[in-house]
């Protein structure tokens, strides 16, 4: 795994940057700290940081579905990469 | 408080079917648990769905059920920053540790202290490793403990003198029973019960009770306006907004450096599985949020000036403000439901938390200094016998040391626990720094934290750090890493040049 990972060039980690959205956003207390606007009576401190919860899963998400498909990793030799010696990959 | 039978009895019924659970786990996946990695790690065997249960059980505990509202509860928006936290915690995840993973995988290691000994070729960094773990976890189990004492507290146990300690010994009697015969299998197993119950909790939680309250908005106008939103800066100090961002960023960082985390992680059967629980945590990080609303729910509710629950509050503080909200807006069987969510959440990660350590004392202590010789069997056998002796000590660290003691040593275990950042980050990368450099940066950072912890008389881990006249109130984690990252990295080349030019006298 180690040796199909050298491979990569410095490049193709770019989709990673976008894991500087998350942190930005979050570290910046600032723009968030207030209580207008109200979403069904949540003030908007609240209701953003629990929204990106789910941007932040998202953001994850996405880094991951690129850097697979960057990595040309397919079903037959991911297997080859990761033995993962069953029982199963998902279980 | 008299004893509520209803939820006893259900409570009790739970209790007992994570108990023959916790038994059962030894035949799961059947191997031979006389040898560490399958009783510590599983075997590395665990996919998406079974290390999404066990890092969701290990990261997301009873005492953060409790202590989470308990702090939104009573300081208000400061403590939301649990939710910026528990976000930023997933980036890094995916960042780090599929790459230690590979590492670990390859070579065989078993604990953190494992991989630091190897990578930087130093016995001593790895001991340092193996006590700053066991040390910052310690109190980290006894905090589970104080969780699980409060609900056994507010089902109507009696709660003062030793006899109120009696339902807490017979738990963790059971607990540490099961993680000697299954090891890891059992909390893995536990796990998938425990987030079922706190789901179900949870979910019943946030439509129940506003209903109740009369909706999201009543709610939130029932808290002082000031608690509502972080107090803005003023003067030359960054005040509440520095504090805020930087317990958020120090809590993520420090997070998966702490032993139990690692277990979880290192179990896992592939570095995908990592990447992919990596998006999927999230599930609990909104639970989380919602959880901490609850605070707010519960001064909504009043419960703080019920008479019903005084005694409570006396003996907990804060921390009673959820079980005193499930109390008074559940019916008798749904509070039992919901206590042993919680009972359960701390038999989790505490039976984690005693493996991790037994793995680190095992690997880096007792194999490294003491038997090196030993066989496969007998590092199991030490292993599972440590198990039980780091339970003992949470336990009696409980009955013998008033709470807010181990909340304290918690705060300083955050301290701790991040002071390994350096060598393990730098260790992906690179091999070239030197283990005296790693070493001096963490012995500097340790003393330096606990310095700043020890300034606010270690009631707070914020410190109020001044630079060019600026306060920038923080946690003190952070800054003592930086300085422990910044040390490292300048004295690095200086020793190994040292090193090489003595070496190479003494080849002359």
């Amino acid at each position: 795994m180690s040796r199909a990972k050298k491979k990569r060039g410095w490049l193709s980690y770019w989709p990673r940057l976008l894991f500087l959205i998350p942190f930005v956003a979050m570290l910046w207390v600032p723009s968030y700290n207030r209580i207008e606007p109200e979403l069904g009576g949540i003030p908007f401190f609240y209701w953003y940081q629990l929204g990106w919860i789910l941007l932040g899963a998202a953001v994850v998400l996405l880094v991951h579905v690129i850097d697979t498909r960057i990595t040309q990793v397919t079903e037959s030799s991911r297997k080859g990469l990761e033995a993962t010696d069953i029982p199963g990959d998902i279980l | 408080m008299t004893l509520d039978l209803t939820a006893t009895i259900i409570f009790g019924a739970l209790f007992l079917f994570v108990t023959w659970l916790g038994f059962v786990a030894a035949r799961w996946r059947k191997a031979d648990l006389n040898l560490l990695h399958e009783w510590g790690l599983g075997g590395r065997r665990f996919g998406t769905m079974v290390t999404w249960f066990l890092l969701g059980g290990d990261l997301y505990t009873a005492y953060t059920f409790i202590a989470v509202p308990a702090l939104v509860f009573g300081k208000g928006a400061m403590g939301f920053f649990a939710v910026p936290y528990t976000i930023l915690i997933y980036p890094i995840l995916y960042l780090v540790f599929p790459r230690l993973w590979a590492i670990a995988h390859e070579r065989g290691h078993v604990t953190a202290a494992d991989y630091v000994r190897d990578r930087f070729g130093s016995r001593i960094l790895a001991l340092a490793f193996a006590l700053t773990g066991i040390i910052a976890t310690m109190p980290y189990i006894a905090l589970q403990l104080v969780g699980m004492e409060v609900v056994i507290g507010a089902l109507g146990f009696p709660a003062g003198g030793f006899a109120g300690h009696i339902p807490l010994i017979i738990a963790f009697i059971i607990l540490a029973a099961f993680t000697y015969t299954s090891g890891l299998r059992a909390p893995a197993l536990i796990a998938i019960v425990k987030d079922v119950l706190i789901f179900v909790t949870v979910f019943a939680a946030v439509v129940i009770i506003p209903a109740k309250l009369g909706g999201y908005g009543a709610i939130f106008a029932s808290v002082p306006p000031e608690k509502l939103t972080l107090a803005p800066p003023s003067g030359d100090s960054l005040g509440s907004y520095s504090a805020y961002a930087t317990l958020a960023l120090g809590s993520a960082l420090a997070l998966f450096l702490y032993p139990h985390a690692m277990t979880g992680i290192l179990s896992s059967s592939s570095g995908n599985v990592i990447r992919r629980n990596a998006a999927l945590l999230a599930a609990y990080s909104f639970i989380l949020g919602l959880i901490a609303l609850l605070g707010y729910m519960a001064i909504a509710a009043g419960v703080d000036r019920d008479p019903a629950y005084a005694a409570g509050f006396a003996q907990y503080g804060p921390n009673f403000a959820v079980p005193a909200l499930f109390l008074a807006s559940f019916p008798s069987w749904f509070v039992g439901v919901a206590f042993a969510a919680i009972a359960i959440g701390a038999l989790v990660p505490a039976a984690i938390m005693s493996i991790a350590c037994a793995n680190l004392f095992t690997r880096n202590l007792y194999k490294e200094f003491i038997r090196p010789d030993c066989s496969e069997a007998d590092e199991a056998r030490m292993a599972k016998i440590v198990s039980l002796v780091v339970k003992i000590g949470a336990v009696v660290f409980i009955l013998a040391i008033p709470q807010a003691y181990a909340i304290q040593l918690q705060l300083l275990g955050g301290i701790w626990i991040i002071q390994l950042l350096p060598p393990i980050l730098l260790g992906l990368y690179t091999r070239s720094f030197n283990a005296l450099a790693l070493l001096i940066g963490w012995a500097a950072g340790t003393a330096i934290g606990t310095y700043m912890a020890a300034t606010q008389g270690f009631a707070s881990s914020v410190y109020p750090l001044e630079i060019f006249g600026v306060t920038l109130p923080g946690y003190a984690a952070l800054y003592s890493v930086v300085i422990n990252f910044l040390l490292a990295a300048a004295l690095s080349p200086p020793l190994d040049f040292m090193a090489r030019r003595s070496a190479a006298s003494t080849a002359s």
